[in-house]
């Protein structure tokens, strides 16, 4: 088999199973699981860094039930997260909101990820097309010493 | 008595770092030999200092001195032995006490081991700048931080001992210590990078020796860590190990950037590149183990690890600040003579992957420390009042995370300078077989989730290819005619091992965070409960007085075998009930038993149950990782190129002379 076909198989049959590995279960997320996928972006208001849905602090639970009554109420992520943060102030959510300052703590690393990946890839680009540089005769001479000891 | 001790142990410390550097400097202006070593035995003084420091202080918590502040404040009577010694890294001014006693040590074995060579300029600047730092550390005992401070009007009889978290779990007694010899420890190679910058002696002979005591400050650093999420996991009860809290945030950026240098030192003492950028990692580790002090210990962030709130933030920022200037300055200064005589030939080569590597940790630190002082930078702009947590970390940190596991697969295989395809071909085949077979196993067996199958797949590509090196390496010992285990030794191998443990801890990451189970459970005694194929039987609860607690423990059969016994501490001085969660642990899975609610009048209690697969994975790669770098400190079969301070060599014929000798003027 060519090197090329070999690659090609690979890469074909690594696709195919992360495909079918990376499927979402069909239809919509059961209550158990949107009230676990909100309180996990909720801290715990009692605890240091610990969220809603890792703490079993009396608060915690209190938020994991306030969410699990607006999920049967119906309303949506966004409502139940805007709801959280009216009571408990902005701090509640873990990950800050895309509006106001929040966004500078998404958008710089992004900026300087894109920024750090093209500076590499100019650096091995120039580096490459740049001639090779010529060994003088004294580096001849040299090797050729130091090859003789 | 042990106030007088101490406080004159502290101003002896103190005294000789400051004498010490005044005499290496004079000796440096006057160029005298004989004063600077003079100078470097001041050495001795200051680690005679912090000894008797760290005498005085045991000697008074021992002996139950309640006329020493920390004492009264940290300590009891009714506090077990083991916790009374831990108490000096229990709270901030002996936890200073015990940085400044590993920094002297650190400097004294600097000293023993150049003492040849003290009359050295190379020598003598590091030792100043070492026992600059190390006066610091003395200033902020005799100031601010005064671990000796006494009692202000009548001695208690009793103190309320340590944090009760503190003095819940044997791991106390390792874990502070361990992570202190790897913070410090990045003391001396920081000293050596001043030192090179200010001599002007910038050739690679210089970072072979800072290589060494980097990699020992990094090994201890990992273990520490890694201990660190173990005692979060056996003792604070939430079932996890890691939270992205700012403390373990601080840990982990001085290692990121270890990490960082520890690889692109290969590409300066192959290709003699990448110098301005070894010298800044060097410097920016060493700083931001003094901005995490700050973080940590000035109370501007809400962590777990706050145990004290003190005055010294303004000092640790200031010598920070200072850190930061005189190391941008000098680097700045001797920008000129940084620049590198080599160049990257190809794109793909060794040389180039460590380069790609540089940038994904730096990347990865930079959005480490971003999102933990977001929340100080926000408030400053606007005022507004925003949490950074655990989502932001692991959705930012997982692409690098990935890069890096790709990056470990193939970097190993690639040749300095320039791979061919058919070389590729050659190394990586098999490797990437590995990890292909191993998603399509792991597909096979149902599991679910793109994050945790490229972790696996890339993890298990990653694990073939140091495989691969190792059995290379002692294939090569072999044929030398030694045994087999020898190739095991030394640098290249000894990092083999460690990307094994890497490989290791990164699949129980991504194992325990994905697939873990956690449930509530009510349960009168003789009730079961079952979580993901476990089933638990709560029996009944004992309740056990001791002299500094009352313990309640709850009797829970897992799966009809062993009884396990979570419980909850109420310590004498203690308003908040501690729990202590109890683990059946198991190379596939752990289950995880806290008791949440104590028994109400019927018996009733609340225990919570997490499920969690492949948790000691982490331990088993913590420890795999240590004991790679062990290997990898291992004098090698390689000889060593040069002495630290070695000057340009100069001699006709020597191969180093066909780069451009950096010359002082």
């Amino acid at each position: 088999m060519s090197r090329k076909l070999t690659w090609a198989v690979l890469a074909l049959v690594l696709a195919g199973t992360l495909f079918v590995g990376s499927r979402k279960e069909s239809g919509p997320p059961t209550e158990d699981q949107r009230v676990q996928r909100i309180s996990s972006v909720v801290r715990c208001p009692t605890c240091r860094g610990l969220s809603a849905a890792q703490s079993d602090a009396p608060p915690a639970e209190a938020i994991r039930e306030e969410v699990r009554r607006r999920v049967q109420d119906g309303e949506s992520d966004a409502e139940i997260k805007a709801y959280l943060v009216s009571r408990y102030g902005e701090d509640i959510l873990l990950e800050p909101g895309a509006d106001g300052v929040g966004i500078v703590v998404w958008a710089l690393p992004v900026i300087g990820g894109v920024a750090a990946v093209g500076g590499l890839a100019l650096v091995l680009h120039r580096r490459r097309v740049r001639p090779g540089r010529k060994a003088s005769a004294a580096d001849e001479a040299l090797v050729a010493r130091a090859m003789r000891r | 008595m042990s106030a007088v001790l101490g406080t004159a142990a502290v101003a002896l410390g103190l005294a000789a770092s400051v004498l010490g550097l005044a005499t290496i400097a004079l000796g440096l202006r006057r160029n005298h030999p004989g004063m600077l070593r003079t100078g470097q035995r001041y050495v001795w003084l200051v680690l005679g200092g912090a000894v008797l420091a760290t005498a005085a202080m045991q000697y008074a918590l021992l002996s139950n001195d309640f006329s020493l502040e920390y004492v009264a404040n940290n300590h009891s009577r009714s506090t077990p032995l083991l916790y009374t010694v831990t108490t000096m890294w229990s709270a901030l001014e002996g936890s200073i006490l015990l940085w400044a006693l590993v920094l002297a040590g650190y400097i004294a074995v600097m000293a023993r081991h150049f003492r040849e060579r003290a009359a050295d300029p190379m020598v003598a600047w590091a030792t100043l700048v070492a026992l600059g730092v190390a006066a610091f550390f003395f200033a902020l005992m005799a100031g601010p931080a005064n671990p000796f401070q006494v009692v202000q009007g009548a001695v208690p009889t009793d103190g309320p001992g340590p944090n009760p978290l503190l003095q819940n779990h044997p791991l106390v007694a390792f874990h502070p210590p361990m992570l202190y010899l790897g913070y410090v420890g990045f003391t001396i190679p920081f000293a050596f990078a001043l030192a090179a910058l200010i001599t002007g002696r910038l050739g690679e002979g210089w970072l072979v020796e800072a290589r060494r005591w980097t990699l020992f400050a990094w090994g201890f650093l990992t273990l520490g860590i890694v201990l660190g999420a173990w005692w979060s996991y056996e003792v604070l009860g939430w079932g996890g190990y890691w939270a992205w809290d700012p403390v373990e945030n601080a840990s982990f950026l001085p290692w990121l950037t270890a990490t960082a240098y520890v690889h692109s030192v290969m590409v300066q003492e192959r290709r003699g590149m990448l110098r301005v950028w070894n010298l800044s990692l060097l410097v920016a580790t060493f700083s931001l183990t003094i901005l995490g002090t700050f973080l940590t210990r000035s109370g501007v962030l809400d962590s777990v690890h706050a145990f004290t709130e003190s005055p010294i933030g303004p000092w640790i920022l200031a010598f920070f600040a200072l850190v930061t200037a005189v190391s941008i300055g000098l680097i700045g200064w001797r920008g000129d003579r940084l620049r590198s005589p080599g160049s990257i030939d190809a794109p793909v080569s060794r040389e180039a992957a460590f380069l790609a590597n540089n940038v994904a940790f730096a990347a990865f630190a930079f959005v480490v420390l971003l999102g933990t002082i977001f929340p100080l930078l926000a408030e400053a702009i606007n005022g507004d009042q925003l949490s950074v947590g655990a989502p932001y970390f692991n959705r930012m940190t997982a692409p690098v995370g990935f890069t890096l596991l790709f990056l470990m697969a193939v970097a190993p295989a690639l040749p300095w300078r320039k791979a061919s395809a058919e070389t590729l071909h050659r190394r990586v085949l098999w490797p990437a077989w590995a990890g292909t077979l191993t998603v399509v196993a792991c597909v096979a067996f149902g599991l679910k989730g793109l994050g945790p199958l490229l972790a696996f797949g890339l993890a298990a590509f990653a694990g073939a290819a140091a495989i691969r090196q190792l059995a290379l390496a002692a294939k090569a010992a072999r044929r030398d005619g030694q045994p087999a285990w020898r190739g095991l030794l030394g640098r290249s191998s000894g990092g083999m091992v460690v990307h094994l443990g890497v490989v290791i801890l990164a699949v129980g990451f991504a194992a325990s965070s994905s697939y873990s189970h956690r449930g509530q459970f009510r349960l009168a005694p003789g009730e079961s409960a079952s979580l993901a194929g476990h089933t638990v039987t709560f029996l009944g609860t004992t309740t056990e007085e001791r002299a500094n607690k009352r313990t309640t423990q709850a009797q829970v059969r897992v799966d009809g075998g062993k009884v396990y016994e979570p419980a909850l501490h109420q310590f004498r001085f203690g308003a908040q009930a501690i729990g202590s969660p109890s683990v059946r642990t198991g190379p596939l899975s752990d289950v995880y038993l806290t008791l949440v609610v104590p028994a109400d009048p019927a018996g009733t209690v609340v225990i919570g149950v997490h499920v969690q697969p492949l948790v000691t994975w982490l331990w088993t790669g913590g420890a795999i990782m240590g004991f790679g770098t062990f290997l990898a400190a291992w004098p090698g079969r390689r000889r060593r190129p040069t002495a630290p301070d070695a000057e340009p060599v100069t001699e006709p014929g020597d191969v180093r002379q066909a780069e451009p000798a950096v010359v002082p003027s």
